[in-house]
């Protein structure tokens, strides 16, 4: 994942991208809008997780055909009915408009799967440290003790099962929640006093004496400029030139799409893009070699 | 502290209802948006009033282990889909204030996330945990400590009509393409037994651990003044 060109931009650049295309993505419901997205979306998550990624991408396509199918069953306008179900319609409209509806979310899965991946708890902490520093900190703090917390309970489980408290997979229902409730007790009194101790180790060490300063790893260079205003220009021109409007109920009338999808489908695929002219110069450099 | 207030004021008077008033002109699928937004304006307030309040060193590591304690206690019952978490938030608010355990429920929505992938249900989750634990701390918070039986029914209930709920409603707003009372009574019944399984494990958590938890809280507060800080300034 470090490989990814866009993931080692500035965060800042990696948000406005984010916000921009889960924003279009998410109510823009034109058909070729959504595919593009669609596309996009897939390409750039299977850049980031390689062949991982592939069973979050087939496994969308199940939900987009049951969101689809299911959808024209509590929407019954349009014309051209197909059958009846429990007497009421389904129309072809509807089922068009459902069709849409889980094109959306297939695509907003993605986008929000590739930003799980590239905006990370670090960047976001690099984004917002100096606005919210209190907030901040805590969620840095959060973050360290949940996996601490859950190597704890892990330790205290197999100390029980050491003195003959243990908890098999056999047992029933009763002795797993009771068991897990004593577990619970325990890791808070460990956790609530490790933490009296942190608190008071920061207090004397100066927390909270003076303006806090921050570590950035990230600096906005020439080329995070560029893409921002990129981004910029291109989601200008996916709003101005319009064409994006598509009604599907009660009568389906979809505007024709001018060159603002050429625009949005830029827009979607500079990262990936991005991706590609480093892969590209990786093998340039190597074939020198 | 006076200036977060007249921001909080200024959301709460303008922002949210300029919002709505934008999201309900737009035609198309805006609702989605404009109620995540809402949301979002929602939580500002909470969260620049805990940062206006500089909070001490001692109150934030307090919180901090509260928050990873409620999305760590899913390992701690071998049961699958058995999480006290939101019951964790609950005495959360109840020992140590409503906000607090909106912190609790909010932070520690948004951190577990970071675990599990963020998504467009990390606003909802982080509202609908936020205010159970917000929600808890206005009802119990300073009172003679409640029983274990009376907080199993209050969280039982307390997730299954509101906390559950919310987290559906999520669910409606991404995936239907019109919002109708079929729909959403679909949606809703569909969640109902997930929220049921949700609130049993509360419930049962309430039962076990509830007052062990408060009592440590409660000692903790006591033995080092905590949180009382801010009653005093």
């Amino acid at each position: 994942m470090a490989s990814d060109a866009f993931s080692n931009c500035h965060p800042a650049t990696n948000a406005v991208f984010f916000a921009g295309a889960i924003g279009f993505t998410v109510v823009l419901q034109h058909p070729l809008y959504i595919a593009a997205s669609c596309v996009a979306g897939a390409t750039y998550y299977l850049l980031l997780k390689g062949r991982r990624g592939m069973g979050m991408v087939l496994g969308l396509i199940p939900v987009f055909a049951v969101l689809s199918l299911v959808n024209p069953l509590f929407n019954t306008y349009g014309q051209r009915v197909l059958f009846t179900v429990w007497g009421n319609p389904y129309t072809l409209e509807a089922l068009c408009y459902g069709m849409a509806i889980a094109g959306m979310f297939a695509a907003m899965m993605l986008w929000f799967g590739c930003y799980s991946a590239v905006l990370t708890s670090d960047k976001f902490i690099c984004l917002f440290g100096r606005l919210i520093p209190a907030i901040s900190l805590l969620l840095v703090m959060v973050l360290r003790m949940i996996p601490n917390l859950q190597r704890r309970a892990r330790q205290i489980l197999g100390a029980r099962a050491a003195i003959g408290k243990g908890i098999s997979g056999a047992a029933g229902t009763k002795e797993k929640v009771a068991g897990g409730m004593r577990v619970l007790s325990a890791l808070t009194d460990w956790a609530l006093e490790g933490g009296i101790v942190t608190g008071d180790s920061m207090r004397s060490r100066g927390y909270g004496s003076g303006k806090r300063t921050s570590f950035r790893l990230y600096r906005m260079t020439v080329q995070d400029w560029a893409l921002m205003a990129a981004f910029a220009a291109l989601a200008a021109a996916t709003i101005l030139a319009g064409g994006t409007e598509a009604a599907y109920t009660p009568t389906l009338s979809i505007a024709a799409p001018g060159w603002g999808l050429a625009a949005y489908g830029l827009y979607l695929l500079l990262p990936s893009m991005l991706h590609g002219k480093e892969t590209l110069q990786w093998f340039i450099s190597i074939s020198k070699i | 502290m006076r200036r977060s207030k007249a921001v909080s004021l200024l959301i709460f008077l303008a922002a949210i209802p300029a919002t709505l008033w934008l999201g309900m002109r737009l035609e198309g699928r805006w609702y989605y948006l404009t109620c995540t937004l809402v949301i979002i304006e929602t939580m500002l307030p909470f969260f620049l009033a805990f940062e206006t309040r500089k909070p001490q060193a001692r109150e934030l590591v307090l919180l901090a282990v509260m928050c990873a304690l409620a999305v760590a206690s899913r390992v701690v019952v071998l049961i699958p889909n058995f999480k006290p978490t939101t019951a964790i938030i609950m005495l959360t608010g109840i020992a140590l204030g409503p906000e607090a355990g909106f912190m609790t429920g909010a932070i520690g929505a948004f951190a577990s996330n970071f675990f599990f992938g963020q998504g467009p249900w990390t606003p909802w989750q982080m509202m609908a945990y936020g205010f159970g634990g917000f929600l808890a701390g206005i009802v119990f918070h300073g009172k003679k400590r409640p029983k274990p039986v009376l907080l199993a029914v209050y969280g039982f209930f307390m997730i299954l009509l509101v906390v559950g709920p919310l987290l559906d409603c999520c669910t409606l707003f991404t995936t239907g393409s019109r919002l109708t009372w079929r729909f959403a009574a679909t949606v809703f019944s569909l969640g109902f037994f997930y929220n049921l399984k949700h609130a049993l494990a509360c419930a049962v958590t309430m039962l076990l651990a509830g007052k062990p938890l408060l009592e440590k809280l409660e000692r903790l507060v006591k033995k080092y003044g905590m949180m009382d800080a801010r009653k005093e300034r």
